[in-house]
């Protein structure tokens, strides 16, 4: 079945397919479209949905319903993603699954409405405190929310993780068709869920432990399941890179301004690329080390000061790496980015 | 048609994000075409100038904001004044005739609209409807009955009947068009 939907939307529509028990959630545009789908769509069929009394009370609630077993998340955007942050440091401290959606508007403090990647640190970095990752989807269409929405919820429960969707303003508000199919989910067992059942008094769901031996014992646990997430789920797509001098990389929105950036330059006869990280965290260094050592150029464009570029840099060693960003809510125009490459590159 | 842009503006609460919405949906359902449809949100949609935004494509569309609308509506002075600005040379204006425009090369239409809406159909409500039967007139997006599928499914229970006069109304007014054209600028000897 094919629907129009917003961004927002597709958020919802992928986490009904994924089995998502519950939402509870607290509105900031440019997200709060997901609040009003899901508790359109999560009530009548006997699902959870709550809008809590602030961003705060919503995490901790998905700290409990997680702890429960149950498929949970909650979304917002930067400011409302600040106030959560010390609730996802809990949540991945105690390995608990959720799925929390950050529809960046621009920051820092109040901003404005408009796109921004410049909540790139805030997901991919931990943001809280404590060694923790969350592991971060970044869709670059509708129907890429949607799709990653449902695997997100998989991601979750597989690494007792919480795991993000960063889109931004754009992506959220903007509506495409996407491609709906039924599918068949079977959450895993949860042999670690808290519920009334005698059977679970001895489970503790917990991010403390006082003796420092133990501590470190429980944190190198997690870091080696981090490594293994590593190798196991970075996603990437690249396109046009064989060849390719210039290497134009950016995620989400900017991904397909880039797209259309590197055909337009072929048409030239310049020999450009793309890479575009699907996750940002795990980050596809290993496609960067490869192209870097392939004596290839790079061009990056985000729509903040210089973030997701630090990244790039560290896995591209010493070759020569070019920037251009957006901030304010602006997105730039394909010919704008040509100019930019030809003014910083080819003169 | 590579990459059709469209850009329908008014006030805030004159139904054009949900015309927006309607005509999407449409190429969506009855073409193969791509289609990305976005709009002003936030406090901007409630009041003021407000924009719904259409980009239809024979390919996947990569840019999904209007740069240069190939087709603008304004039904306000305050939507012309913010949103006409970077509307193609040789593209298509449709105004409501209490909007004050300069005069430009590319045709331009300027159509008493909310009047004669107000007038026929007793209501200002469909404005929004009229406006889309008009594009949709000049345009020929999508079939008229496929148009009126769309609007009948996505419009408030009980209004159906309204909104179908105000389709109906708005191709009138798309074959009466030539009417309310404003002569072009014209060209300066350089």
């Amino acid at each position: 079945m094919k629907k129009l939907v917003k961004g927002n939307e597709a958020v919802v529509i992928g986490a009904l397919v994924a089995g998502c028990d519950a939402f509870f959630g607290y509105p900031i545009t440019p997200a709060s479209e997901i609040s009003h789908k899901a508790s359109e769509y999560f009530l009548p069929l006997n699902k959870v949905f709550l809008q809590a009394e602030s961003e705060i009370g919503a995490i901790n609630m998905v700290f409990g319903a997680s702890s429960c077993g149950r498929r949970v998340m909650t979304a917002s955007s930067g400011p409302g993603i600040s106030l959560k942050t010390e609730g996802i440091s809990y949540l991945a401290g105690a390995e608990l699954p959720a799925v929390i959606v950050n529809i960046m508007r621009v920051g820092p403090g109040l901003g404005n409405i408009g796109p921004e990647q410049s909540d790139y640190f805030q997901m991919v970095k931990g943001g809280g405190h404590g060694n923790y990752k969350v592991i971060t989807f970044a869709p670059n269409s509708v129907n890429e929310i949607f799709s990653f929405t449902i695997k997100a919820f998989e991601i979750a429960d597989k690494y007792r993780n919480p795991v993000a969707i960063l889109a931004d303003g754009t992506l959220g508000q903007m509506m495409e068709p996407i491609e709906i199919k039924p599918l068949e989910i079977h959450p895993p067992e949860k042999p670690w869920q808290v519920d009334p059942t005698p059977a679970s008094n001895d489970r503790i769901i917990t991010s403390i432990y006082l003796d420092f031996d133990d501590m470190e014992q429980y944190i190198r646990t997690v870091e080696k399941k981090y490594r293994q997430v590593e190798e196991q789920e970075t996603m990437v797509e690249c396109y046009r890179i064989d060849d390719a001098e210039y290497i134009f990389t950016g995620f989400g929105i900017v991904s397909r301004v880039l797209k259309s950036v590197v055909d337009k330059l072929r048409n030239n006869g310049t020999k450009a690329g793309m890479i575009r990280p699907q996750t940002l965290w795990p980050f596809p260094r290993k496609t960067f080390e490869e192209a870097a050592k392939k004596g290839k150029k790079f061009f990056v464009v985000e729509l903040s000061t210089g973030q997701y570029v630090e990244d790039v840099r560290l896995s591209i060693g010493n070759q020569p790496l070019y920037f251009y960003s957006r901030v304010g809510g602006n997105l730039p125009s394909r010919q704008e980015i040509i100019e930019e490459f030809y003014s910083q590159v080819k003169e | 048609m590579a990459r059709y842009e469209i850009r329908l503006s008014g006030a805030g609460g004159q139904g054009l994000i949900l015309a927006g919405i309607i005509l999407a949906e449409a190429v969506v359902k009855y073409t193969d075409k791509q289609v990305v449809q976005t709009q002003s949100y936030g406090p901007e949609a409630r009041g003021g100038a407000s924009k719904a935004e259409i980009i239809i494509s024979d390919t996947e569309i990569d840019y999904p904001q209007v740069n240069k609308p190939d087709f603008l509506l304004a039904l306000t002075q305050a939507a012309y004044n913010k949103y006409q600005r970077d509307l193609k040379e040789y593209g298509v204006m449709v105004v409501d005739d209490r909007v004050d425009i300069s005069l430009r090369g590319g045709p331009t239409y300027q159509v008493p609209i909310t009047r004669l809406t107000r007038e026929k159909l007793g209501t200002e409500l469909v404005v929004n409807i009229v406006s889309l039967s008009i594009l949709n007139y000049l345009q020929g997006i999508v079939e008229k009955d496929e148009l009126e599928e769309i609007v009948l499914e996505k419009v408030p229970p009980g209004t159906e009947d309204l909104n179908k006069k105000a389709l109906d109304f708005g191709w009138q007014l798309g074959e009466e068009l030539n009417q309310y054209k404003i002569a072009a600028k014209e060209e300066e000897d350089e």
